[in-house]
């Protein structure tokens, strides 16, 4: 994950018939940060992720590494971002390692075997969300909790420079959620672009380094955290004030302070 | 382990299905100059049925995976009464004065290659109709329509045939399913289109194990979706082909074997689909074996065996899969 990864939207327009569901976006952003996604229900944050990921077809310009998103075939495109959805359609009863290891398609041939290469690859995915003790567990088993985090696991197999995150932290519990968010930054650090869609404010002003805030499709404001979590922004877009010192907080343990 | 013990006892399974049929049956293999006859052609009932088998139960676990519906399978969607439509079109296009008749295909291909266009157009239909979302119930009424479509086109083309007395039992009997009648050529003709279906179907099976995440996931993981759920449909229409061609209108076998195989193999098509091969396989041989020693005046339709097993099973699935919706 050296290479800084690059996404450019200019004018960005997805339509469902006559119903706009996101109205001339345009944001470039570069690796090594964290991008908090934010805007109340219905503003465009999973529409926008899933445009990004290629699911929806859209108007305007989209590039990843200054090449056109069309010029990427689907597996390469694969290879260089990775998308979680807010609720997964998978309900198999498949063991959890071979669900991690579908990250891992994109990398093999028409034969399907993994390689060393594969097997590390799944092994840290596991590792960094702590899901090797689910390894032989029957994914339909799992609570949506546990699920939400294989389904992580099975985004960072992909090793994609551009992880696309819909509301992850939601279902956990506050240990795996700020896990989550720690794990997030790490991510970041060694050159990841990673978008998280958040609805909660305070996680997105701890997390993130850059954030893109949405209402009803349209880009209301875009820039640091701190600038676009404060005051008038959040009152404009969500009609609420912010409380500058909450009641009480928590993290992680100093000796816990990694991924959960 | 539970799998390679598995996979053992299949083909244990297959090894007593396929003595038990060629040992069973009227005619006695005491007789040194009936034996050779007897199990010649004992051997090409048991191959056409393994073939049959095979094919069904086989394209049967395809279709639930690019449907995410374990309740879907061939005979339900239409499929196999689409391949059983083609094949009896093509068996009254061979008739002699038919300008089909004079067509550069042999008459062994005639067969399968009617079904092949029969299953695909039943097939296509489902696809235009039922995207991702489908719901179970829209899945099945559309494949209740088009079966009963098939089945009134087949009734037309039955009572067209009665004109000649040896053409209207070859259509009814093609109907109602069985393989008593089926020739070497006709199962050697069939043979390629076992192997080719067989072969894709297991090699696009990482595919369909990404397709049980849905379109939208399998794509973000690199799945030409369109492209993998095209493929996959065309191959079970090879396959329904291959077996109607050969075992006429066998309903059930491609819902219960994929089901019964699941909790012992897995979910992952690369596993599963040899041993649906195998059950598929088994299964028809020995309800081929219930045909032919079942006391009654003449030989029992495949095809009735099989739905008297596979009516309850299937219902008793729905059943099941009602309870799991209701308890969330």
């Amino acid at each position: 994950m050296a290479d800084r990864a690059c996404i450019e939207a200019g004018g960005l327009t997805v339509r469902r018939g006559s119903h706009v569901l996101l109205d001339q976006v345009s944001f470039s952003l570069g690796g090594n940060q964290v991008v908090a996604l934010l805007g109340p229900n219905g503003a465009g944050k999973s529409t926008l992720l899933k445009t990004l990921a290629g699911l929806l077809p859209f108007w305007g310009e989209l590039q990843f590494d200054g090449r056109a998103a069309s010029q990427f075939d689907r597996k390469e495109r694969a290879r260089l971002v990775a998308y979680v959805p807010q609720h997964s359609a998978l309900d198999a009863a498949l063991p959890v390692r071979d669900v991690v290891a579908h990250g891992r398609f994109a990398y093999r041939d028409v034969w399907g075997r993994p390689d060393r290469h594969d097997n590390a690859a799944i092994d840290r995915a596991m590792g960094l969300t702590d899901t090797r003790r689910l390894a032989d567990r029957s994914f339909n088993r799992l609570s949506y909790g546990e699920r939400r985090l294989v389904l992580l696991a099975r985004a960072l197999a992909t090793e994609a420079r551009v992880l696309l995150l819909d509301e992850p932290t939601a279902a956990l519990d506050v240990t795996h959620a700020l896990g989550l968010l720690h794990l997030l930054r790490d991510l970041a650090s060694r050159g990841a672009l990673v978008m998280v869609a958040l609805h909660q404010l305070n996680e997105a002003a701890q997390a993130s380094d850059r954030a893109l805030l949405l209402a009803g499709g349209r880009l209301v404001a875009a820039g640091p955290a701190a600038e676009v979590i404060s005051a008038e922004p959040v009152r404009q877009v969500y009609g609420v004030e912010i409380v500058p010192a909450a009641q009480f907080g928590y993290r992680l343990p100093a000796e816990k302070d990694t991924a959960p | 382990m539970k799998i390679v013990l598995t996979y053992v006892a299949l083909l244990v399974l297959l090894v007593g299905a396929v003595a038990l049929a060629l040992l069973v049956g009227h005619g006695s293999l005491a007789d040194p100059t009936l034996r050779s006859i007897l199990l010649g052609l004992r051997a090409t009932r048991v191959g056409a049925a393994l073939l049959a088998g095979a094919a069904l139960a086989t394209g049967g676990a395809v279709v639930q995976g690019v449907f995410r519906d374990p309740l879907v399978s061939p005979s339900i969607l239409g499929t196999t009464a689409g391949a059983s439509l083609g094949g009896q079109l093509a068996m009254l296009a061979l008739v002699s004065g038919s300008p089909l008749s004079s067509l550069a295909v042999s008459r062994e291909m005639m067969l399968p290659l009617g079904c092949l266009l029969g299953a695909g157009l039943s097939l296509a239909i489902v696809l235009t109709f039922c995207r991702e979302r489908t719901g179970t119930l829209t899945l099945i009424l559309t494949g209740f329509i088009l079966s009963s479509l098939f089945l009134a086109l087949s009734s037309f083309i039955t009572s067209l045939a009665q004109d000649s007395w040896d053409m209207s039992r070859a259509v009814v009997s093609f109907t109602l399913g069985g393989v008593g009648g089926v020739s070497t050529r006709q199962l050697l003709a069939a043979l390629p289109l076992l192997g080719i279906g067989m072969f894709a179907c297991w090699l696009w099976s990482d595919n369909l194990d990404l397709l049980l995440s849905g379109e939208d996931e399998a794509s973000s993981l690199g799945v030409e979706v369109g492209r993998a759920r095209r493929w996959a449909v065309t191959w079970v229409a090879v396959l329904a082909a291959a077996a109607i061609a050969v075992g006429g209108n066998v309903g059930f076998v491609g819902l219960i074997v994929p089901h019964t195989l699941r909790p012992l193999v897995g979910v992952r098509h690369r596993r599963l689909i040899p041993a649906c091969a195998l059950l598929g396989g088994a299964f028809l041989v020995a309800c081929d074996v219930i045909a032919r020693v079942f006391p009654s005046r003449s030989e029992l339709p495949l095809g009735v065996i099989t739905g008297i097993i596979g009516a309850p099973v299937f219902l008793v699935l729905l059943a099941r899969s009602q309870r799991e919706v209701s308890h969330g």
